[in-house]
């Protein structure tokens, strides 16, 4: 599809329409932060950065947030709005192809995690289990940017 | 006692404009007030606990004020939030959106600069810089920013007004088998596929390839 493009992370490659991505995000983005009133908390940014995150390690931070997103976020973000919803859902279909991409290598073993960022994604899961779940899933959805970034 | 109320209308349209992560923050006055207003400015790194006060940007009269120091590091997020103050009133806080760095500016046009020969013209493209404190500060090319940074480059043979569009994603381009002694214009623009961002057209750099000696 348009823009797709190859990922390395660590030795697995997976190829992903970032554009798509981008550009289904950009048309919500305004909306999904809007529902997120919460300025002083981040699920993905702090108090560790995903840009501190050792570079050996992208490979398995980048499996747990793919299965975090499909799992934990998409699922639960249904909003009043149709055109909404729609962004919502291709966006979810992309990431699970990604996460499907992924699992074939993390099961070959080529995506292991260091203890250090062990830690740092738990820390993602405690940021999300300090709020209620649709908060969590809707604040997750509003930092895609973030992670997006941080894949690129 | 000194206690305001809160019931002055609140700052209009507050936002960032943000050009090469040059950051500014925008609002317009409130509705129906003329003169006199003044305003203070706040912002906040998003997921961290506290707004921090922008001390030059306290009761201030004009309605911008440039955050781009606080606003530097683009692994990170922000919300800006300003209030008015007028003959003893003042307004709510009014806040931006979250303010993204890296997808939420605007790119100048790159620098061209032309040669050429009897039948080739050289380009070369120079991408703008990322705002920086001072002068002296480090310079950080936005191609280190946006890796995936290209050049979409036109050259415009004036004579015949014929046009052709290159892609680029190193900063030089040879366009060879030109006409000899004809003027021919160049003019480029940057495009970064993700995050999409894309600069206007820079304007035309002109240059006349030499003539044909053996003519």
């Amino acid at each position: 599809t348009a823009g797709n493009r190859i990922f390395h992370f660590g030795h697995c490659r997976v190829s992903m329409s970032m554009t798509e991505i981008r550009l289904g995000f950009t048309a919500i983005k305004a909306n999904i932060q809007a529902r997120d009133p919460v300025r002083t908390v981040s699920i993905l940014s702090h108090p560790h950065s995903l840009h501190k995150f050792k570079s050996s390690d992208r490979c398995c931070i980048a499996h747990h947030l793919f299965n975090f997103y499909v799992d934990k976020v998409f699922k639960h973000c249904k909003t009043e709005d149709s055109y909404i919803n729609r962004k919502i859902s291709s966006i979810a279909n992309s990431f699970l192809s990604m996460k499907r991409k992924l699992r074939q290598c993390h099961e070959q073993n080529k995506c292991m995690c260091g203890e250090e960022s062990t830690e740092k994604f738990k820390q993602i899961l405690a940021n999300y289990d300090g709020l209620n779940v649709t908060s969590a899933a809707m604040k997750s959805l509003g930092e895609l940017d973030i992670l997006l970034d941080w894949m690129e | 006692s000194g206690v305001l109320c809160c019931s002055l209308p609140s700052p209009r349209n507050v936002h960032f404009e943000s050009i090469n992560m040059k950051n500014v923050l925008h609002w317009s006055p409130p509705e129906g007030t003329g003169h006199g207003v003044l305003y203070k400015v706040k912002y906040l790194v998003y997921g961290v606990g506290k707004w921090i006060r922008k001390p030059e940007c306290r009761n201030i009269n004009r309605t911008w004020c440039d955050l781009s120091s606080e606003t530097s590091d683009y692994e990170d997020q922000y919300y800006a939030s300003v209030k008015a103050f007028l003959n003893g009133m003042c307004s709510d806080w009014i806040e931006t959106t979250r303010f993204n760095p890296l997808t939420d500016t605007k790119i100048d046009p790159p620098m061209v600069s032309v040669s050429s020969t009897e039948k080739s013209i050289s380009v070369i493209l120079t991408a703008p810089e990322k705002w920086k404190r001072s002068p002296e500060g480090e310079s950080i090319s936005l191609l280190q920013v946006y890796p995936g940074l290209q050049y979409n480059v036109s050259v415009l043979n004036k004579k015949t007004k014929k046009r052709w569009w290159f892609s680029i994603s190193n900063n030089t381009l040879v366009v060879p088998r030109l006409e000899p002694g004809t003027p021919y214009c160049v003019s480029a623009q940057i495009r970064v596929t993700t995050p999409l961002l894309h600069s206007a057209l820079s304007k035309e750099y002109c240059i006349v390839t030499l003539k044909d000696k053996t003519a």
